[in-house]
């Protein structure tokens, strides 16, 4: 569960990011999140990852009170989350395969064990047969897959993708959306955040839009709305 | 920590310093040098100390008797210097043994004196237990009746624990500077080696690894670059030191030398302990910023 109260944000420079968020997201739900460019999207994905703290307000994310988690604790917390970036953010020396082992051994995983799982993620996002290219040897979709993998890797039950298919051509982004809802399918709660209107039509998924630091619509089931 | 982790940090390690190939050399051979300046200084002051201690006369007066003093006078001499504070041991040398020693030592010279001629003196050598009272015993050992004449050494002894002292100054300045030029060496090279996996360190950061999984890899490099440079210098000294021990030995016969052996163990630990720390020291202070969360 998923949960933000009354969340605001402001960035030391003194824009207002967030203006008092309220939202409820239930394990194993798939959500979209829209919104126009500096609408607040990536700001609110920012808390849910720990990477800023809210200005007020609170984020409940399972057992975790995100306001008084101390900083020791967040590597923990942050176990339970898989990210994806628009940009991939793959290590460019390591393999498809080292990229995945390596957010393994990140976590201390045993090798035994790491052996075992890669292997397995692979093939879930449909990539077993280039586990030994490097990033820069496979297309934006690849890449964004092997991120996906390496989001997957720790088992964590929230997956957070932050405009996964900026980067790559549409039927490529179908594919990864359609990754996602697998993903989504296997019980993990799924959060993108997407410009891609037909998609989000498409899947008639949950939506919420967010616009100038407001939740201003959350419904279920696509049609974007004229005004993005 | 589990075991494989270990593995991972040292190799994450060496890798990062291969990288940083150049700077790594830089760190390595200015905490080198720190170290040879260490230990040769030590050394240097480790065999005067052993040369003075050798010499023992710098620690010790001699009380001349009048040359024609009868046996009594002497005795009472004796019991006199027995009778002060500071006072150790007494050795004494009669006039009759020394002249017997300078005799054999040149019989050319000393052949023909007869025991009635003896110009010589009785004499006593006194061990003194406290340094600091020195001129005070001397004094006095200068009231007693029936003394012509005390030499001491204080003199000597002042102006060699004073070069000693000079040298321990130069030395402490010098190794300050080298030591503040190590670690800032060091600090740069891990900055840098942490600029390099900056990207890494991020994508770590979002994954769930703790910070101390970040930061020892970097611990590591400090570790390995004081070890490296600690082995090479107890290295270089044994070799350097026996040459210089071997070289010296035929000039300067009269010196005696500590052998390298009896103290290697503890050049070799001492160095490796200063390498290793400052290499701990370097890599936390430019880490800090990571250690706090
Ligand atoms: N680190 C920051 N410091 C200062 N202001 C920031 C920072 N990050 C974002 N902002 C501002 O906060 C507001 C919301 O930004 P945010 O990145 O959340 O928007 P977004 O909805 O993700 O936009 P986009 O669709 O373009 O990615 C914007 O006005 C932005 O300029
Ligand atoms: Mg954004």
């Amino acid at each position: 569960m998923i949960e933000f109260r009354n969340v605001k944000k402001s960035y030391p420079n003194g824009t207002v990011a967030l203006k008092g968020v309220n939202l409820h997201i239930d394990d194993g739900e798939f959500v979209f999140i829209v919104g126009h460019s500096g609408a607040g999207k990536s700001t609110l994905m920012k808390l849910l990852l720990c990477e800023e703290k809210a200005t007020s307000g609170n984020i409940i994310v399972g057992q975790y009170n995100l306001t008084t988690t101390p900083n020791r604790r967040i590597p923990h917390y942050r176990r339970q989350l898989g990210v994806v970036f628009q940009d991939f953010r793959l290590l460019p020396n390591m393999t498809v395969y080292e990229n995945v082992a390596f957010a393994m051994r990140v976590v201390g995983t045993p090798s035994k064990m790491i052996k075992r799982r890669v292997p397995a993620i692979l093939n879930t996002v449909n990539l077993s047969d280039k586990h030994s290219a490097f990033p820069h040897e496979l297309s934006g979709g690849e890449q964004q897959r092997v991120a996906l993998a390496r989001a997957l890797a720790n088992n964590p039950s929230v997956i957070i993708a932050d405009e996964p298919t900026g980067n790559i051509d549409p039927q490529m982004s179908l594919e990864i959306m359609n990754l996602l809802v697998k993903i989504n399918k296997l019980g993990k709660t799924v959060i993108v955040v997407t410009h891609e209107q037909s998609l989000v039509d498409y899947y008639k998924q949950r939506v919420i839009r967010i616009q100038d630091g407001l939740v201003i619509d959350d419904y279920v089931g696509g049609m974007f709305n004229e005004t993005v | 920590m589990r075991r494989y982790n270990l593995f991972y940090f040292i190799g994450e390690a060496l890798k990062s310093l291969k990288r940083n190939g150049v700077m790594t050399f830089a760190s390595i051979a200015v905490l080198l040098s720190c170290l040879l300046v260490i230990s040769g200084f030590s050394l240097l002051v480790l065999n005067i100390d052993v040369n003075l201690e050798k010499l023992g006369t710098l620690n010790e007066i001699v009380v001349f008797c009048q040359p024609d003093a009868t046996e009594e006078e002497i005795d009472a001499v004796e019991a006199a210097i027995h009778k002060l504070d500071n006072v150790d041991t007494v050795t004494h040398s009669t006039k009759a043994e020394q002249l017997k020693q300078l005799k054999e030592e040149d019989p050319d010279l000393y052949g023909d004196i007869t025991a009635e001629e003896n110009p010589l003196s009785d004499s006593f050598a006194i061990k003194y237990k406290d340094n600091d009272k020195v001129s005070t015993l001397d004094y006095e050992l200068k009231q007693i009746e029936g003394v012509r004449k005390v030499r001491n050494s204080l003199d000597l002894s002042n102006k060699i624990e004073g070069i000693k002292q000079s040298i321990m100054i130069v030395f402490f300045w010098f190794l300050a500077i080298l030591f503040v030029v190590s670690i800032f060496i060091i600090i740069n090279t891990i900055k840098i080696a942490v600029l390099n996996r900056k990207k890494e360190i991020s994508i770590m950061r979002y994954i769930g690894a703790t910070a101390w999984f970040i930061i020892l890899p970097f611990i590591f490099e400090g570790i390995i670059m004081g070890t490296v440079a600690g082995l090479a210098s107890f290295f270089i000294v044994k070799f350097g030191y026996s040459a210089i021990v071997n070289g010296a030995g035929e000039d300067l016969a009269m010196l005696s030398f500590v052998g390298f052996s009896d103290i290697s163990t503890y050049v070799l630990l001492g160095v490796l302990a200063i390498g290793i720390l400052t290499g701990v020291i370097g890599s936390s202070i430019s880490l800090s910023k990571y250690l706090k969360d």
